[in-house]
């Protein structure tokens, strides 16, 4: 008698769990009447494109390379992320309209990249770092969208991410949201302008913090550690510490991180090498301006060993 | 006689009688330090069209001719057998494409050639010519070296 009525509290209790973690992880979006009165500028949007790099990860690659020149605006897909979470596969986000994302609203994009919710209502890993992009005006976000829709359109969907337990439980990102996905800036509050427009370009469109900031074992990152270095996500070695007490960047002067940016040699003339080739090439299309501030920004970071 | 004995007999033959500038044998250590001498001469002209230092023409033309001595003998600097070993940073393209390989170091020695050719007199001449040279530096790294750790 006492047991089954326990056992009927605990049931009601279990119920009552389920439904507020259902709750508590349900995916939260914008509505379109919150979007500002912006008309969408597709040459802005160009250069959010290469300040995010998003050909990095979505140009499809030709013949198992990544691709360069104009290939780099064909957005298919297909990039393959052997993470120790498991693999990711990098989606069509050409203006296709059955394969990519041709067929999508200005809010749905603006949920995507500053909510991770995809416009059927799901959470997107944080592979795609929205969590970077929840920093970036969001007029960037519209304009960015008006831009992607000016490239040529590729047929084929990508198959699915293939990630081990728990990880491939979707939802589980809502609760992982709840603790990661911060709009606040990272270190500023007040700046001087070139330092907060270059605050913009690397904590939101650029996301830099997403390989050279450390993370925990949840895979979110160490706000405290911001682009302190962190081991490589795509295997051996470490992603260098770019703070102004980093082992190899402490030397350099503001403009020679904007020569750098721009011509993707050090000040020993070394050349820029890895995963950072792609990213230079992509900062070598902004302007003289944004690298300045780029630069800027990464000098007046707190130094950190 | 070993195979490998015949090897670097054929090579020291090879060598005496095609370039008589590399006689070494020691390929991974001559290629690497012909690279940081290349890399020592790219950095004033760097810092020139930094600002960072007052141009000098002559020093141009100085580093130039250092890229192009090594321009001209890089290519021999890599022959089968030195893929590993103290800490190379060659890429395995090298030898699976060395056609690749070879049209790379052309692409550079021909921009070298022609920013000689250019004789450069001010710092916009300058950087009109060192564009291509750099950006050879680039491409061929990109595709031919791998990082270290």
């Amino acid at each position: 008698m006492l047991i089954s009525r326990l056992l009927r509290v605990l049931a009601v209790l279990f119920a009552v769990i389920m439904v507020a973690a259902w709750w508590m992880t349900r995916p939260q979006t914008i509505a379109a009447t919150d979007l500002p009165d912006h008309q969408p500028d597709p040459a802005g949007g160009e250069r959010v494109f290469w300040a995010g790099g998003c050909a990095s990860c979505h140009a499809s690659p030709v013949n198992g390379k990544r691709a360069k020149g104009d290939d780099k605006l064909l957005l298919g897909g297909g990039l393959e992320l052997d993470t120790p979470y498991g693999v990711f596969r990098v989606p069509n986000i050409s203006p296709h309209v059955d394969d990519g994302i041709g067929g999508w609203t200005s809010v749905d994009f603006v949920n995507a990249m500053q909510r991770g919710v995809s416009p059927d209502g799901r959470h997107y890993y944080p592979s795609f770092p929205y969590t970077s992009y929840a920093r970036m005006p969001v007029e960037d976000v519209m304009d960015l969208k008006a831009f992607l829709d000016t490239l040529p359109p590729v047929s084929g969907r990508i198959e699915a991410h293939s990630l081990g337990f728990p990880w491939s439980v979707r939802r589980g990102i809502g609760a992982w949201k709840r603790r990661y996905l911060v709009e606040e800036p990272m270190t500023f509050g007040v700046s001087p302008t070139l330092v907060e427009r270059g605050r913009l370009l690397v904590e939101g469109a650029g996301h830099c913090g997403e390989c050279h900031t450390p993370r925990d074992r949840f895979g979110g990152m160490l706000r405290e550690r911001w682009l302190a270095g962190a081991p490589n996500p795509e295997g051996k070695g470490r992603v260098p510490n770019i703070t102004p007490g980093g082992e190899n960047i402490s030397e350099w002067s503001a403009a020679d991180i904007a020569y750098y940016l721009e011509s993707g040699f050090t000040p020993e003339f070394d050349t820029v090498g890895g995963s950072m080739v792609a990213v230079q090439e992509n900062m070598a299309k902004l302007s003289a301006e944004d690298r300045a501030a780029i630069a800027a920004y990464l000098r007046a970071l707190p130094v950190l060993d | 006689m070993s195979y490998l004995k015949t090897r670097s007999l054929i090579a020291t033959v090879a060598l005496t009688f095609t370039s008589p500038l590399i006689a070494g044998d020691d390929p991974l250590h001559e290629r690497h330090e012909l690279m940081e001498g290349v890399g020592d001469a790219a950095k004033p002209i760097g810092q020139m069209l930094k600002g960072e230092q007052d141009f000098d023409a002559a020093v141009v033309m100085t580093s130039l001719k250092t890229f192009d001595e090594a321009a001209a003998q890089f290519g021999e600097l890599f022959p089968p057998g030195s893929e590993t070993g103290e800490g190379t940073e060659a890429a395995p393209a090298i030898w699976e494409d060395r056609a690749g390989f070879d049209k790379a170091l052309a692409t550079w020695s021909d921009a070298v050639d022609a920013a000689i050719a250019a004789n450069p007199q001010t710092v916009e001449e300058t950087k009109t010519v060192a564009g291509p040279v750099f950006n050879a530096c680039k491409g061929c790294h990109d595709d031919y070296r791998i990082e270290d750790e």
